[in-house]
């Protein structure tokens, strides 16, 4: 994407100023919530509600504190399920994904363009459908309260939305490579791992930044598959702490609300030209 | 050095026919130059020929061996993409070494070639550089190399010269006659560019909707071109092609009426219908006194290029026609010349285009 | 030739062979997760939704009956579309609508596109999670920060949004609205994409400000418009995290958030009628289905492609 903007019309002053306002004034809108947990989530109780102000007059860390220890697990130990889940469906998207689009970018194979529109299609059809026989299928095993079923649909590219994004960037490798490398003997392992994947790194990066804040998000599989709160995740955590403390807390939900968060935070800071472009390229939400 | 061996190659993309069964045997050390309008299927030959497109038909030898199922790799041959096709993540040396490291050539004799190659084309300072950061020029080299560095039977260029600016392309085209030169190997060349062509080839091979119009010496094919199609395509400005009408005949000695004159021919032996006369710009003359008199031009628009001077016009019956003077002609629009030629250098195609055998009488 | 045509067609058929095997090779984690996980979980959650299914028996046939319940005696499934619809039909197009405007205003030119634009895309990153959720029932509790501004500005004492049944779903619709950065950012790029010559030969035909927006802006943006607007329905439809965490997963109050996905976990995880739930679940796919459907069939009549 470029980043000169041009002025389509050539707007006067005045409407310009207009503009920037209200721009400046959804976007006050939009973040007071965000900054408001925030802050709130630096004072002490009886400040949060007594008061509209974004600065905290006494700044305390003890709403962290009370609420990391909150529950009868700690949420540090949350944190590192969290943490080894979403790393996993990052590995396990990265691999089964890439594969596939190379598959469909770039071998030529019987039936390739017949499971290229099964590909597309399964991006439509709702998780819903079959999600009963998965639990059912995923309770046979054993694997019903172990990461097993978070973690493994991931190396089966599971996500076609990475396949897709993928296929777009693939498609814009040139053809040329490929074909210097098919002379300089390369099989389509060499090509796949020496050509494709050195010249993809912007896409896989976007794809693993995406991968690991949707399973970090990722609310309804934790649900539905883990049981044991050894085994919960941020976000399980953070919900079995609004039933617990049942609004006495607001201080240590907020603090722990805010915890969950960070790390999304700080990959979106970090990452977030990658992750714009990522969404405009394929027009894919989320 | 090697030959190589195309017996009725054809290619199809589903029902469509691209190459249509092309006949050519090329020697070893040979440098053979495919010419042709874009789109006439050069690329698609040359890819078949290295083996990055199944043929459809057909049979390639490569040193008398049957090649059309053996992999790229393994058929020896080393090809220069028309983009040059760097990989832009490797430095310069890794891009010529990658060939090399993918038939697992011990790492000391890899360098000796990476650095051999560079030498050979003063590439050694750019070694570690990223495609990236070379000038055009530079890449082409790059790109050269990496075919050189495997030693390769056969060289095979997609119009490598494309993607350079004027200076640089005549530049580097001298230097890929001289490497041929150097190391002797095969080189098969594609090209639109006629000058390319006629600069670099032992022989050119002319090519027009998927089939071989003529192939032979770049003198072979300015000379004697074998038809309408090859004598408008090699030469600028292109040939002059005047209708002519057969006005008498007496055994061979053949009269032609051209816009009115007539010109006396030996040795036509085609159906007169259609005919027409085929005269390259530079074999005109304008007000001399040697040659056939092709009778009067008028001059409607002139070029001085300086060392020639083009004159545009038309003959009497409106036939535009155009014509090369050696010089610094002083010819004004609207003037009227009096044109001659030397019949021996002029040719007579029939109404299929075929060049006929034709002399002075 | 013909003598030794035949060892070559043998490497032939292996190099072929080589092909498909890399292709099928590169693929089969896909495939394997297409059979084990889409394709046969789809089969079987079909005949399920036939059949009479708890967790302590086996599935005993039934026929259509779930489905004849589902259409004639459920009153939470009739809750669940009555939440949904609602849901679906003013989130979506408010979305649109705020993230289409945003998206001009933005393309006007404006200093600090990229802070704006990341500040917008923000909600829409972290909009699934459940801080958010816990921070959405705390903005419109009945001591909240909308009631504390709403008396600090007009001295207006709000009720509880969240636990009044009548404006419940209304704070999740804010919430969908919240997080239409995602969307806008498509939109800022199909803006990009509209050449600037186009508004150029406008103006110099006179047309003013609107009429260019109406006739050129607008009218080029259709395929872009139309593809948020199907992708955001079919989301819309999927949503449960927020409602679920607001309401306790109860969907209360009264149902009032009762969004279909939410109905459909409680059939299956808390009631564990996992026939029943899967024909839900078939259901909703029949709506999504035809909603798609019917947005592409409408496409043909307000949809502008040019070629
Ligand atoms: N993959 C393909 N599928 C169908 N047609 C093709 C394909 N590749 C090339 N062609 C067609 O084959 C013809 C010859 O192409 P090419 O060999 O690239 O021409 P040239 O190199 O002489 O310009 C063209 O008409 C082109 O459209
Ligand atoms: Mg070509």
């Amino acid at each position: 994407m470029t980043e000169t903007t041009v002025d389509a019309t050539g707007s006067s002053p005045l409407l310009r100023a207009f503009a920037y306002a209200a721009v400046l004034a959804v976007s006050f809108v939009m973040l007071y919530p965000l900054l408001w947990m925030v802050s709130s989530s630096f004072k002490p109780e009886n400040e949060i509600f007594s008061t509209t102000s974004l600065i905290p007059e006494t700044f305390t860390t003890d709403a962290y504190r009370r609420g990391w220890n909150g529950l009868s697990v700690s949420f540090g130990w949350m944190f590192l399920n969290s943490t080894v889940i979403a790393l996993l469906a990052v590995v396990g998207n990265l691999v089964s994904c890439s594969m596939a689009a190379y598959a469909f970018t770039r071998l030529q194979f019987k039936g390739r363009s017949f499971w290229f529109a099964l590909m597309l299609g399964t991006m439509m059809l709702p998780q819903h459908a079959v999600l009963i026989p998965q639990y059912l299928m995923f309770l046979n095993f054993g694997w019903v309260n172990t990461i097993l079923p978070l973690v493994v649909p991931k190396f089966l590219a599971i996500d076609a939305f990475f396949i897709f994004l993928m296929i777009q960037f693939f498609r814009g490798i040139p053809r040329d490579l490929d074909e210097a490398a098919v002379m300089d003997g390369a099989g389509p392992l060499r090509i796949f791992f020496k050509i494709i994947l050195p010249l993809s790194t912007p896409v896989l990066a976007t794809a693993a930044v995406f991968s690991f804040i949707w399973t970090w998000d990722d609310f309804f599989a934790p649900l539905i598959y883990l049981n044991d709160i050894e085994k919960y995740t941020a976000q399980l955590g953070l919900r079995t702490f609004v039933d617990a403390t049942a609004q006495s807390d607001w201080g240590a939900l907020l603090a722990m609300s805010t915890l969950t968060i960070l790390p999304i935070f700080i990959l979106f800071v970090v990452f977030q030209r990658l992750l714009i472009e990522g969404i405009a390229t394929t027009g894919m939400k989320r | 050095m090697t030959s190589l061996a195309l017996t009725g190659i054809k290619k199809s993309y589903g029902a469509i026919d691209i190459i249509h069964g092309v006949d050519l045997a090329i020697e070893p050390g040979e440098f053979v130059v495919f010419v042709g309008p874009s789109g006439c299927g050069k690329s698609t030959l040359l890819r078949m020929i290295a083996g990055l497109e199944p043929i459809t038909g057909g049979e390639l030898r490569i040193a008398g061996a049957r090649m059309n199922e053996v992999s790229a790799a393994e058929r020896g041959i080393a090809m220069v993409f028309q983009s040059y096709a760097l990989y832009p993540h490797m430095s310069v040396y890794k891009n010529m070494s990658f060939g090399l490291e993918t038939a697992r050539m011990p790492k000391a004799e890899i360098d000796l070639r990476v650095r051999k190659a560079a030498e050979i084309l003063q590439i050694t300072k750019l070694l570690d550089r990223k495609p990236k950061q070379l000038s055009g020029g530079q890449r082409q080299r790059v790109a050269i190399g990496r075919a050189i560095v495997r030693d390769p039977q056969v060289f095979l260029f997609d119009e490598p010269l494309s993607n350079l600016d004027a200076e640089l392309r005549v530049q580097t085209r001298v230097e890929i006659a001289k490497l041929h030169a150097d190391i002797g190997a095969t080189m098969i060349y594609v090209t639109h560019d006629q000058v390319e062509a006629m600069t670099l080839a032992d022989r050119i091979v002319v090519l027009n909707g998927g089939r071989i119009e003529q192939a032979g010496t770049p003198l072979e094919i300015y000379n004697t071109p074998a038809n309408r199609f090859v004598a408008g395509f090699i030469g600028s400005p292109k040939m002059n092609f005047l209708n002519v009408s057969v006005d008498g005949r007496a055994g061979e000695a053949v009269t032609l009426d051209l816009a009115g004159t007539k010109l006396a021919v030996r040795g036509i032996d085609a159906r007169p219908e259609g005919l027409c006369l085929g005269v390259r710009p530079e074999h005109l003359d304008v007000g001399s006194d040697r040659g056939t008199p092709l009778g009067a031009m008028i001059a409607t628009h002139v070029e001085q290029l300086g060392g020639q001077t083009i004159v545009y016009g038309s003959l009497k019956d409106r036939q535009p026609i155009v014509a090369t003077l050696n010089g610094q002609k002083s010819v004004r629009a609207g003037e009227e010349l009096r044109l001659t030629a030397d019949l021996a250098q002029c040719h007579v195609f029939d109404a299929g285009g075929r060049r006929v055998a034709v002399q002075s009488a | 030739m013909l003598v030794d045509d035949v060892p070559h067609r043998r490497v032939h058929r292996w190099t072929h062979l080589r092909q498909h095997l890399a292709g099928y090779g590169f693929l089969s984690p896909w495939l394997l997760g297409f059979f084990v996980l889409t394709l046969g979980p789809a089969a079987s959650s079909l005949y399920l939704s036939l059949t009479d299914y708890g967790l302590m028996s086996a599935p005993r046939w039934v026929g259509a009956d779930n489905y004849m319940q589902i259409a004639t005696s459920d009153p939470r499934f009739r809750a669940a579309m009555n939440v949904t619809f609602t849901y679906v039909l003013l989130s979506v197009p408010l979305k649109l609508v705020f993230a289409l405007a945003v998206a001009i205003l933005l393309n006007r030119g404006l200093r600090g596109l990229n802070w704006f634009r990341a500040i917008f895309y923000l909600p829409s990153l972290i909009g699934g999670s459940v801080a958010i959720a816990v921070l959405w029932r705390q903005v419109f509790a009945g001591d909240g920060i909308l009631n504390q501004v709403l008396m600090a500005l007009f001295s207006y004492e709000g009720p509880s949004w969240i636990a009044n049944p009548s404006t419940s779903i209304y704070t999740l619709i804010a919430l969908a609205v919240w997080q239409f950065g995602s969307s806008m950012i498509i939109f800022l790029a199909g803006l990009r994409q509209i050449p600037q010559d186009m508004y150029e030969a406008a103006s110099i035909d006179g047309a003013g400000r609107s009429r260019q927006f109406f006739k050129i802006t607008l009218p080029l943006l259709t395929p872009v418009i139309f593809f948020n607007a199907v992708i955001l329905t079919i989301d819309a439809f999927k949503a449960f995290t927020p409602a679920f965490v607001i309401s306790d997963g109860t969907g209360g109050p009264i149902d009032s958030t009762l969004f279909y996905t939410l109905y459909l976990y409680q059939e299956a995880f808390t009631n564990f009628r996992f026939g029943y739930a899967s024909a839900l679940a078939w259901v909703l796919v029949a709506i999504i289905a035809a909603f798609t459907a019917l947005s592409f069939l409408s496409a043909k009549y307000w949809v502008h492609y040019d070629d």
